[in-house]
């Protein structure tokens, strides 16, 4: 049949340009990382024995990952109470809420991290808020673990709040209602009936932000404590101070490697077009 | 519940606080980051708009976006129509494909451009950067497209050829001015991303295609100057801008109706 | 020339040449439309449809009525089997220059456009002077009684308004055949039966072939001269509402048109005998050994006494009654089978449950469906 020849032509033409594309543009350029991540110029695997054997990368991406969970954990307790009373409330207070999540949303990462560079800094409102509280001297807040982390935080609260609200906007209130009726307490009927309905958004606001947290970069270099790097800092740091792109790579690849872990659990369990939903 | 309440409002304080302080850190005469401001002035302003090296990287980021926003709806436009109506084989591994600049962290993305392009010799070139943030783009686009695409009633194509419309005309005359409106917003989508984009371009945009992020980046890291407060507080202003407007268009179009009615 | 103009001077012409209205003017043969290969979605339609007859296409979803009705249009290419338009062979015909309108389930309008776009759109693809255009589309919206409306936008419209701009757009341009695909699906009560007529009128005014695809029993009987009832992409029988209610051809048709009791009735020697009931004193087919007996339970009755012959004369225990206003639906048993019986409310004021009374019916009111 020619009109089935012909569909599949198109089909091809229309599919050609973005898959050639993202070959040359994408694939090619990821692949070179995996390359170089064993080429020293021959087959070596030295890159990755020496990021094994020695404790100084372990740190790092065990520190990562100590970072990443404690921000997703952070996020979440604070963003569902948000996300909860949104739903629950909803007219003027959830729109004035949803603006200011939106906002915060669309608001460049850079602008954002200057802000807490602001605050957390040496002349900022929070040290000087610290020493008329009679702590004096006050303690360094930037450049440490604690002003990334919470920096990072407030980054991606954002995600979270939007990833729980599309979630919760969908559950029928008659449910609840029916839980009451049933004889639940308040704190049961969402314990037993909101928070399992509500816990697909969870896992998805967690996933996203927890791999986000795991790649991020512009945070933690800015904000955070030169001695104790994230992994992304770490490749950063291996390709314009040491131009080790060896190394580099090896990094990559293992960064590379722990994200795809992440999205493959959660496609395992969940369902990756739903992530984005 | 009350407790809830009160926990919900000191997050959003908590979300909110930090944006409005880059506003009056952009009028303070300080040459430092002090906080609130020893007095106020306009005169970074002035610098701003006087200052090639900050003009030049927001230049940079507007033409890059608006190319990466042409080139990304020009690659997704025609996949999501094969994505979206057809079923075939390799159809999910093309799906994973899409999807993949999203998956990839961009620190790892920029060390393969870096070398990659140091090959074609086309890093530290707005074409490099343009190329780059294509791929990164591609992702949201198509998300935003296909999910446009598949709200689509196929019943309209039906009823304009029924009506003696040929397939190209269909196209041309239903298919794209109803889906326009999705059309535009994955490309707005795509400029975003390609504006806000710095790891990638950190590392290869360059001085010579130095992207606004790029500079904010080593502004904050490097150099500490304090024009990076005016430039947030435009930013921030933009998308207080984009984010108000619709609200208050609504209110203007509802308080016209009633005055209208009454 | 108006729409009407139009449609009634091709009628006339066809009224003129005498035969040609017994004639068929659709023609369905053997169609068949099969998505995967094996399993057939359509599996070997036949249908004459004569000019300027209104045809409803009745069954439940997924029986092929719609699938049928696509293939008519153009948006299905049949895998086998071909249909003819006025003897022409149309299967291969691209959908935009078969000159058949079709109103879609949910409209399809083109948000995009106005009343008055929407409606000039056929007209527009066919190349027509801009004035006529104008003209011709102001005409049609008036025809649907939508006169002021033509600058609006579809969102603007209610269900009903949007109806009938659809209504409008599919008849503007004078097609050779009208389908509506499910188009009342969509709106309350009254105003279903508000467009049910409306619908009529226009069939009547333009005397236009048209094909109704619905799954509501009581739309199909109302507005059709025939129907086709569709079942698991076969069609059970095409026939007038009548015939289709009071001598249904397969137990499919006699269950799904209506209420229904099935006895099982056998051929036994020269005579027949009902499952429960005995033998039977009505004329056997000629066909089978095995029969489904139809009774409506509109056709069961009190038994007031006198004389049996010629009645079907049970005991009846009430399990449960439902009533209705104008009637009510007795719901029991005799003779070991589940019966259900529907009398005038006047006549059962005295029934309760757990009563057991003497019913019966005409044996003639029973039609006999052979066994497949």
């Amino acid at each position: 049949m020619t009109t089935l020849r012909n569909e599949r032509a198109l089909l091809w033409l229309l599919l050609l340009p973005v898959v050639g594309f993202l070959a040359v543009f994408f694939l090619v350029p990821l692949s070179q990382v995996l390359y170089f991540s064993v080429m020293d110029p021959g087959f070596t695997l030295k890159h990755y024995t020496a990021f094994i054997t020695d404790g100084f990368y372990w740190k790092v991406l065990f520190g990562t990952f100590q970072t990443a969970a404690f921000v997703t954990v952070l996020a979440l307790l604070m963003a569902y109470p948000l996300a909860y009373m949104v739903v629950r409330l909803g007219g003027a207070f959830a729109t004035t809420i949803l603006l200011i999540v939106t906002m915060s949303f669309w608001t460049s990462f850079l602008v954002r991290t200057f802000a807490w560079m602001v605050i957390l800094g040496n002349n900022g409102p929070l040290r000087a808020a610290m020493e008329m509280l009679g702590i004096v001297p006050a303690p360094q807040l930037l450049f440490t673990r604690f002003s990334s982390t919470l920096a990072m935080v407030h980054l991606l609260i954002p995600f979270m709040v939007l990833a729980l609200y599309s979630v919760m906007k969908k559950i029928d209130p008659n449910l609840t209602r029916a839980a009451r009726s049933l004889g639940a307490s308040p704190f049961d009927a969402f314990r037993r009936i909101f928070l399992p309905l509500s816990a697909p958004g969870i896992v998805n606001g967690c996933t996203l932000v927890f791999i986000m947290c795991l790649g991020f970069y512009v945070t933690p270099v800015l904000l955070g404590s030169p001695r104790e790097q994230m992994i992304a800092g770490l490749i950063g740091q291996q390709i314009e101070e040491f131009l080790e792109f060896g190394e580099a790579s090896a990094t990559s690849v293992i960064l590379l490697a722990v994200t795809l872990t992440v999205f493959a659990l959660y496609n395992r369990f969940v369902g990756l077009d739903k992530l984005w939903g | 519940m009350r407790i809830t309440l009160a926990l919900a409002l000191l997050v959003a304080l908590f979300v909110l606080g930090p944006l409005l302080v880059v506003v009056p850190m952009s009028f303070s005469t300080a040459n430092s980051f002090e906080f609130p401001p020893p007095g106020y002035w306009l005169g970074y302003y002035r610098s701003f708009f006087g200052d090639e090296r900050w003009l030049t990287p927001v230049f940079n980021s507007i033409g890059i976006g608006l190319a990466t926003m042409l080139l990304t709806m020009l690659l997704v436009i025609p996949a999501s129509f094969a994505m979206v109506r057809q079923r075939f084989m390799g159809r999910s591994a093309i799906n994973l494909l899409l999807m993949m600049p999203m998956i990839v962290p961009n620190i790892v993305m920029a060390l393969g451009y870096y070398t990659y392009f140091s090959q074609l010799k086309i890093i530290h070139s707005p074409l490099g950067v343009v190329l780059a943030h294509t791929c990164l783009s591609v992702p949201v686009c198509y998300l935003i497209i296909a999910a446009s695409l598949k709200g689509f009633d196929r019943n309209l194509e039906r009823a304009a050829m029924n009506l003696g419309a040929s397939p190209l005309r269909t196209f041309w005359e239903v298919t794209f001015p109803v889906l326009r409106p999705g059309f535009l917003v994955g490309g707005l989508f795509a400029f975003i991303h390609s504006f806000d984009e710095a790891v990638v371009a950190i590392f290869i945009s360059g001085q010579a295609a130095s992207t606004l992020p790029r500079k904010m980046f080593d502004s904050i890291r490097i150099e500490a100057d304090p024009i990076i407060s005016v430039v947030s507080t435009l930013l921030f202003a933009v998308v207080l801008l984009a984010v108000l407007s619709p609200l208050a268009w609504r209110a203007i179009v509802k308080a016209r109706s009633q005055f209208r009615a009454a | 020339m108006t729409v009407f103009d139009r449609h009634m001077n091709a009628l006339s012409q066809t009224h003129s040449q005498g035969v040609v209205m017994t004639q068929a003017y659709l023609e369905i043969r053997d169609l068949v439309k099969s998505y995967d290969g094996k399993q057939q979605a359509v599996r070997g339609i036949s249908l004459d449809i004569r000019k300027g007859e209104f045809v409803s296409f009745l069954g439940p979803s997924g029986s092929g009525k719609t699938t049928t009705l696509m293939m008519v249009a153009g948006f299905e290419m049949p895998t086998s089997g071909s249909i003819l338009l006025g003897g022409r062979e149309i299967a291969p015909v691209p959908a935009h220059k078969r000159n058949i309108g079709m109103v879609f389930q949910n409209y399809a309008l083109f948000p995009h456009m106005t009343a008055l776009e929407n409606v000039g759109f056929p007209l527009r693809m066919r190349k027509t002077p801009a004035a006529e255009i104008a003209r011709r589309a102001a005409e049609a919206l008036d025809m649907v009684g939508l006169a002021a409306f033509g600058g609006r936008h579809p969102r603007e419209m209610s269900g009903g308004q949007q109806q009938r701009v659809a209504l409008a757009r599919a008849l503007v341009f004078g097609p050779d055949v009208l389908l509506l695909d499910e188009p009342l699906g969509a709106l309350d009560k009254n105003l279903r039966e508000q467009m049910q007529v409306e619908i009529k009128r226009i069939h009547r005014e333009l005397g236009i072939t048209t094909i109704y695809v619905t799954h509501d029993q009581s739309e199909a009987m109302t507005m059709s001269d025939r129907i086709a009832v569709f079942s698991q992409g076969v069609v059970e029988q095409f026939a007038p509402p009548l015939d289709i209610y009071q001598r249904p051809t397969t137990r499919f048709v006699g269950s799904f048109i209506g209420d229904s009791n099935f006895l099982d009735v056998t051929r036994q020697n020269d005579g027949l005998v009902a499952q429960g009931i005995g033998a039977l004193n009505i004329a056997a087919p000629s066909q089978a050994g095995k029969f489904h007996g139809l009774v409506r339970p509109e056709a069961i009755g009190l038994w007031t006494g006198g004389d049996e012959q010629g009645h079907c004369v049970l005991s009846f225990l009430i399990e449960g009654l439902v009533h209705y206003g104008d009637s009510v639906l007795l719901i029991g048993s005799a003779a070991g089978l589940n019966l259900r019986a529907r009398l005038p409310s006047v006549q059962a004021s005295h029934l309760h449950e757990g009563d057991t009374i003497r019913i019966a019916w005409r044996e003639n009111d029973m039609h006999l469906i052979p066994v497949q």
